[in-house]
């Protein structure tokens, strides 16, 4: 699977992007140049070489508070997609397994989940849990395993009705015994593409739930939070906004593109586009190789 | 050069009749605009559309305690009394008032002929139902805004009210000036109240929806109707303070009262009138003296020597603020000179208190606050800077455990009031909304009060009576005044200049242009 990955310059792309992500995820604290907490009397000051992002309105450094608040933002991120992971896939496989009871039941509350809007669930939750970050992405999270829910059953619900499988439990095999050696190898992959999508709608959802100043106080930096005080300033500053928001965009489309890029290697249909790939590759090399005649000649008429 | 076909020539004449058929309709639409226009000019016109950061609490005025509010409850209630440009009282219902010669007595004397939008009638029996409810009915707003004294009420006949106080009081005409005196119908309900306002403005409610809008039209009825050329009133609630520059500029508002600082740049900009009103307004850090560690004295003077208000004016109010150590603006008749900056900012001062006090490291304390502001990003900041680390919490429901005075540490402003020694109350006194700690400043602070009321307003020792009681009130609390900032409005030319009354905004007189 990796190594029909790196054959795809998309991956590379998203690779690059959302390492340097991880990097200011987890070392964002430390890298930011000044405190981010600290004001000084230069009030939404212009870039400069001493800030290089300018000031906000309490004269603080806007890339030191983007580079704080990556941690809760990426990190948040990421703990949406673990929950809905956790959340969604282990019932998903279960339900194939453990009955019609239990199928029944996760289904049913699987179908409630998705009639509930993320974003007036999370603050609901939070209005109930008390206004924290772990509150909210695990509301969102809850909100999210739908997704991993289903994947993981369609998936299962395929693998489990082929002969092979059959056999084994004929055999005498135990449910979590086909479970891991038949079931989970197959499921990876959609899980793989799901979760990557999630982290994408996650870092989405943080934005916006800091945006509302839901799950952080203040004055705690966060990408939303940052990109929701800009906006009273626009007159002074137009492009303030313009960092937070690269950052996010930049984030979710690398997110968007590993998901892609994961369908795409990852079973029959990736081995199939690959090998077309390679064909028209080697298409292309031999038609230049047999190209120069024909065209030295047309230089001669 | 061919002449153009017959089928052709037909055709530019149907064009030409169409077009002459149109310039008629033009001409037609034009004579009735312009007959409207001068309607406009005799009678009252025009659509006042208002945008408005918070809807009022409640819309029946006992219940609704918040300050600025009672600006838009007055569209719908007229109060006994009003004030004018200098701040004094002067008639409204009531045509006039007398106080018996040792000040305990105070008898209004209404207009006759008063009507509340309803059809019934606003004579001496609905104002002691009012006042009677402003002190007795249980979410009564309003038991702490000066109307303590009034220990009865008597009507001896249809238009007089006679009001016996505990103690002489000269304040009263001022107190029913607004935010006191706005009388309502006592053929509604409380709860038929809250949802929808009856009163004797100059306006009558037409729809309210709630955190919504409220659409309001002249009432023909009002006393100085004559006055009021605004034929209707539309009032936008929550409307966002980014949007709000854009409203206007586009004419879905054409008035708001809440421009921030911030925005006055891009309202200039766009071409609309920013009017710096005058006001009371001043903001303060709350803290609460009844709870540990700020019950200690030694603590809270820290606090107070730890506040760097020239940098909250500077970093925060655009250059619109001024440095506030008192409730109220530098200049107001109750502003005490000699207080006017008891503690400079002095950190190093604020870290030795501390130690004195048994903390040398600082501490740790809730700052819950009603609303991420720069101001309180501010505050906190410089709490830190003196090693008290006091932990934002922006809470939505911040008000319940505001006046529960339940919070140690918080923020909050005043918006003034027309009475100088109710506004004292509402800070100092043990019943004050803005008293954080619901301490008041013991017997010294209460007889200086009782002195000050009982000054009437022309006499020689009223100013030097009202700052002593100002001075007695900062003895002891538990407020940090941090600044004040003038009301800041924006509106399009198309709306006349406003009354320059402080703290209210008033549409008598006011017209609106081309709508």
């Amino acid at each position: 699977m990796l190594s029909r990955l790196v054959r795809l310059p998309s991956f590379w792309v998203a690779a690059v992007i959302l390492l340097l992500v991880l990097l200011l995820g987890v070392f964002g604290d430390v890298l930011a140049p000044s405190n981010p907490l600290k004001g000084s009397s230069e009030v939404l000051a212009a870039p400069s070489l001493a800030h290089p992002l300018g000031t906000d309105y309490l004269g603080r450094d806007v890339l030191s508070r983007i580079l704080a608040g990556s941690p809760v933002s990426v990190l948040g991120a990421i703990e949406v997609a673990g929950i809905a992971l956790v959340v969604g896939s282990i019932p998903g496989l279960l339900s194939v397994y453990l009955g019609r009871a239990f199928e029944w039941l996760t289904l049913r509350i699987i179908d409630t989940l998705i009639a509930l809007p993320f974003l007036v669930f999370a603050v609901a939750m939070t209005a109930l849990l008390g206004n924290g970050i772990n509150q909210a992405m695990l509301s969102v999270g809850i909100l999210l395993a739908p997704v991993f829910y289903r994947v993981a059953r369609a998936a299962a619900l395929q693998v489990s009705s082929s002969p092979y499988v059959e056999a084994a439990t004929l055999s005498g095999a135990s449910a979590s015994w086909v479970l891991r050696r038949h079931i989970l190898p197959k499921v990876l992959a959609p899980l793989g593409i799901s979760a990557a999508g999630a982290a994408g709608t996650g870092l989405v959802i943080v934005a916006s739930l800091t945006f509302l100043g839901i799950g952080v106080q203040p004055p705690a930096p966060t990408w939303g939070g940052i990109l929701a005080s800009d906006l009273g300033y626009l007159d002074y500053q137009p492009y303030a906004p313009v960092f937070p928001i690269v950052l996010i965009v930049l984030t979710v489309l690398a997110l968007n593109l590993l998901a892609d890029v994961l369908r795409d290697a990852s079973g029959q249909s990736g081995r199939v586009m690959l090998k077309k790939r390679a064909l028209r590759r080697a298409a292309k090399k031999r038609r230049r190789s047999s190209a120069p005649i024909p065209q030295r000649a047309g230089e001669l008429t | 050069m061919n002449l153009p076909p017959p089928p052709r020539r037909s055709l530019i004449r149907l064009s030409a009749a169409v077009a002459a058929v149109a310039l008629a309709a033009v001409a037609l639409t034009a004579c009735g605009s312009s007959g409207t226009a001068s309607k406009a000019s005799s009678g009252p016109g025009g659509t006042l559309k208002w945008a408005v950061a918070n809807a009022p609490a409640s819309w029946d005025p006992v219940v609704d305690g918040s300050g600025f509010s009672f600006n838009y409850t007055a569209l719908a209630y007229d109060s006994l009394t009003h004030t004018n440009e200098k701040g004094k009282a002067v008639p409204g219902l009531a045509e006039s008032w007398k106080y018996n010669p040792d000040g305990t007595q105070v008898t209004f004397h209404l207009r006759s002929g008063l009507k509340f939008a309803d059809g019934s009638a606003l004579d001496a029996a609905a104002v002691k139902a009012y006042f009677q409810r402003a002190q007795t009915q249980t979410n009564s707003a309003l038991v702490g805004e000066g109307i303590a004294p009034i220990e009865s009420i008597d009507t001896p006949n249809r238009l007089d009210v006679v009001f016996n106080l505990s103690q002489p009081d000269y304040q009263i005409p001022l107190v029913v000036a607004q935010r006191v005196g706005q009388i309502t119908s006592p053929k509604k309900t409380p709860a038929q109240l809250n949802a929808s306002p009856d009163g004797a403005g100059p306006f009558k409610a037409v729809s309210v929806v709630p955190g919504s809008h409220a659409t309001f039209v002249r009432n023909p009825n009002y006393w100085d109707a004559k006055n009021i050329r605004i034929a209707k009133v539309e009032l936008y609630f929550n409307v966002d303070a980014t949007t709000v520059v854009s409203g206007l500029q586009t004419g879905v508002y054409n008035f708001t009262d809440e421009l921030s600082p911030s925005q006055v740049k891009a309202a200039k900009a766009a071409g609309l009138d920013v009017v710096l009103h005058p006001g009371f307004n001043a903001n303060n850090l709350s803290v609460n003296r009844a709870i540990a560690p700020f019950d200690n004295p030694t603590v809270l003077e820290a606090v107070k020597y730890a506040i760097n208000r020239d940098q909250i004016v500077k970093q925060v109010d655009f250059g619109y603020g001024t440095v506030a150590t008192q409730p109220f603006p530098k200049g107001y008749i109750a502003y005490d000179p000699d207080h006017s900056d008891p503690y400079p900012y002095n950190p190093a001062k604020a870290k030795e208190l501390l130690a004195k006090a048994g903390y040398p490291n600082g501490f740790s304390v809730p700052f819950v606050v009603s609303a991420d502001t720069p101001e309180n990003e501010l505050l906190q900041a410089q709490l830190k800077a003196v090693g008290i680390d006091a932990t934002l919490k922006v809470d939505t429901n911040w008000s319940t455990s505001f006046f529960a005075k339940k919070l140690p540490l918080s923020t909050y402003g005043t918006t003034g009031r027309d009475s100088p020694i109710q506004t004292l109350q509402a800070h100092f006194g043990a019943k004050g909304a803005l008293n954080s700690s619901g301490i008041d400043g013991g017997d010294a602070y209460q007889a200086a009060i009782a002195k000050a009321l009982a000054t009437p307003l022309d006499s020689p020792d009223y100013q030097k009576n009202i700052q002593a009681a100002t001075a007695a009130g900062l003895e002891t609390t538990g407020l940090v005044f941090t600044d004040t900032v003038p009301n800041i409005f924006a509106k399009s030319t198309s709306v006349s200049d406003l009354p320059k009354i402080p703290a209210k905004i008033t549409w008598t007189g006011v017209t609106i242009r081309g709508s």
